[in-house]
């Protein structure tokens, strides 16, 4: 368990809808940008990847509920484009289970898809800083990186949900005249923030999961290293 | 996830919920979680998870196991609970009871429900490529657990994964997830190479979708309705929200009843 999934019910309708529009939006520039590989053929391997990423769910690191996920894994084999349709088939399917909300898969894709999109951007760069033999270090490295950056993200995406947009706009409004949108951009009214403490929310996750992104990065350090040797064309294919 | 129970339930079962198209219990799904979504009432949110616990004792199957299955969420939803701790158990009880009834009505749809027809029902509202990954994936799930089971037995039996010895059991566990992405790539080039012989030209053939609504399809969604009707009353006449209560106990009855009636029958 190395990100949170968020369950149904627990945030409001407007933040789950964003978290739809942009997930169709993402998923539409990923079919964009792999429109000239033959994906019939990808098809395959992207099922398999999300089928992997399935199974590893069931096998608990740390009972119950600590897993491995393997999105970075999944944007270092497949590429962002192909790891993030990968990884909206995988919440789908994990929604089903009762694992994640259904409501919010698409949020859930959002933060997990950010794991496979910065993950494989920061394992190409550290590659290119510390060279092929480092494989295992930017890979480990890559991992811990992103699955903070994605944790934020959530946190982000939890603090944005207890502002209530409608008020939010109301204020803006009443103040328009004058002429202080900017400092009403800068301090939302308090009574505007409610419900999830979010200071608490951010404490308890990042003790939570911090272990789990350790788990995680010395995992994915010791697959990408174990695949570079079996099949280092898996690792170091054509992007997509 | 016990994904090889689910799909044995889902396959094996024979209540009227089993015999009901795919179309009609995703909108009976839709219709609860929907409810779900819009109540903030605790006793009446009580009663809708009571009413799915007597939807599951319907099925035939283990309520026990749907129970258990249904029951991860509570973890997560127990971290937001704490988070929006204001000194009230009923606000943390709305959180929880909200993602475990979410939770459990997606669980009794597939547990009543093949997943092929699940994904062939939502086919016409996702694009091609999600459309053929989910089927690919699903039956790929299957082959890659056995993998992974003989796997983690071989580690234990070959001491690959022993007491104490961490980094080695990381080391070794790695390797073998690494073995298993490496088994199936190949399995995926094989797959595609199968596909190809049988004129595979980028659609997977998932049988016809049946159309038209039956009995079993009228039941799951009346009961959807009624549920919807119930949550959707409150919200409109906040007045109504004295009578959850009367919700609660009507479906804690239906529950004893149905139990008894199932108890009896099996």
């Amino acid at each position: 368990m190395s990100h949170l999934h968020i369950p149904d019910g627990v945030l409001p309708g407007w933040i789950i809808l964003a978290g739809w529009i942009f997930t169709a939006l993402i998923l539409a520039f990923s079919l964009y940008r792999v429109r000239s590989t033959e994906l019939k053929r990808k098809i395959p391997l992207i099922g398999i990847i999300s089928a992997l990423m399935i199974v590893c769910m069931t096998i608990p690191i740390i009972p119950p509920v600590y897993h491995i996920n393997l999105s970075v894994i999944a944007g270092i084999i497949l590429g962002p484009a192909l790891a993030f349709i990968s990884i909206f088939i995988v919440d789908l399917i994990i929604a089903m289970f009762g694992h994640g909300g259904i409501t919010v898969v698409g949020l859930n894709t959002v933060v997990v898809g950010a794991e496979a999109f910065i993950g494989f951007y920061l394992f190409q760069l550290f590659m290119a800083l510390m060279g092929r033999d480092s494989i295992m270090w930017s890979s480990g490295l890559a991992a811990v990186i992103s699955l903070i950056l994605s944790t934020s993200l959530l946190i982000g995406v939890v603090y944005l949900s207890q502002i209530n947009p409608e008020l939010v706009i109301a204020v803006e409004e009443d103040h328009s005249t004058e002429d202080t949108q900017e400092h009403n951009i800068q301090e939302i009214p308090k009574e505007l923030v409610k419900g999830i403490n979010i200071k608490s929310f951010a404490k308890t996750i990042l003790i939570l999961l911090g272990v789990g992104w350790i788990i995680e990065g010395i995992i994915t350090a010791f697959v990408i290293k174990y695949v570079s040797r079996v099949r280092p064309d898996l690792i170091l294919s054509e992007e997509t | 996830m016990d994904v090889a129970i689910i799909d044995y339930y889902a396959n094996h079962g024979k209540s009227f919920l089993h015999k009901a198209k795919a179309f009609w219990k995703i909108i009976f799904a839709a219709l609860i979680i929907a409810s779900i979504i819009i109540t903030n009432e605790f006793y009446l949110l009580l009663g809708i998870y009571i009413a799915l616990v007597t939807i599951a004792t319907w099925t035939k199957l283990s309520v026990t196991k749907i129970l258990t299955i249904a029951a991860y969420p509570a973890i997560f939803a127990l971290i937001f609970a704490i988070a929006s701790w204001n000194g009230s158990w009923l606000r943390a009880g709305v959180i929880m009871l909200k993602a475990l009834s979410a939770a459990l009505t997606m669980v009794i749809l597939i547990v009543t429900t093949p997943y092929p027809d699940v994904f062939n029902a939502i086919r016409p509202a996702v694009p091609k490529i999600i459309a053929e990954g989910l089927f690919v994936t699903y039956r790929s799930v299957f082959i890659l657990l056995e993998l992974t089971d003989d796997l983690i037995k071989g580690l234990k039996v070959r001491g690959g994964i022993t007491r104490r010895k961490y980094i080695s059991n990381v080391k070794n566990f790695s390797s073998g997830i690494g073995l298993l992405i490496v088994r199936g790539f190949d399995y995926s080039e094989k797959f595609y190479g199968v596909m190809n012989v049988r004129g595979y030209g980028g659609k997977i053939s998932s049988g016809k979708t049946q159309n038209g609504i039956g009995r079993n399809d009228v039941i799951a969604l009346i009961i959807g309705i009624l549920i919807f009707a119930v949550s959707l009353g409150t919200v409109i006449e906040k007045s109504l929200l004295e009578f959850s209560i009367y919700a609660l106990v009507c479906s804690v009855i239906a529950l004893v009843i149905s139990s008894i009636y199932v108890q009896f029958n099996s």
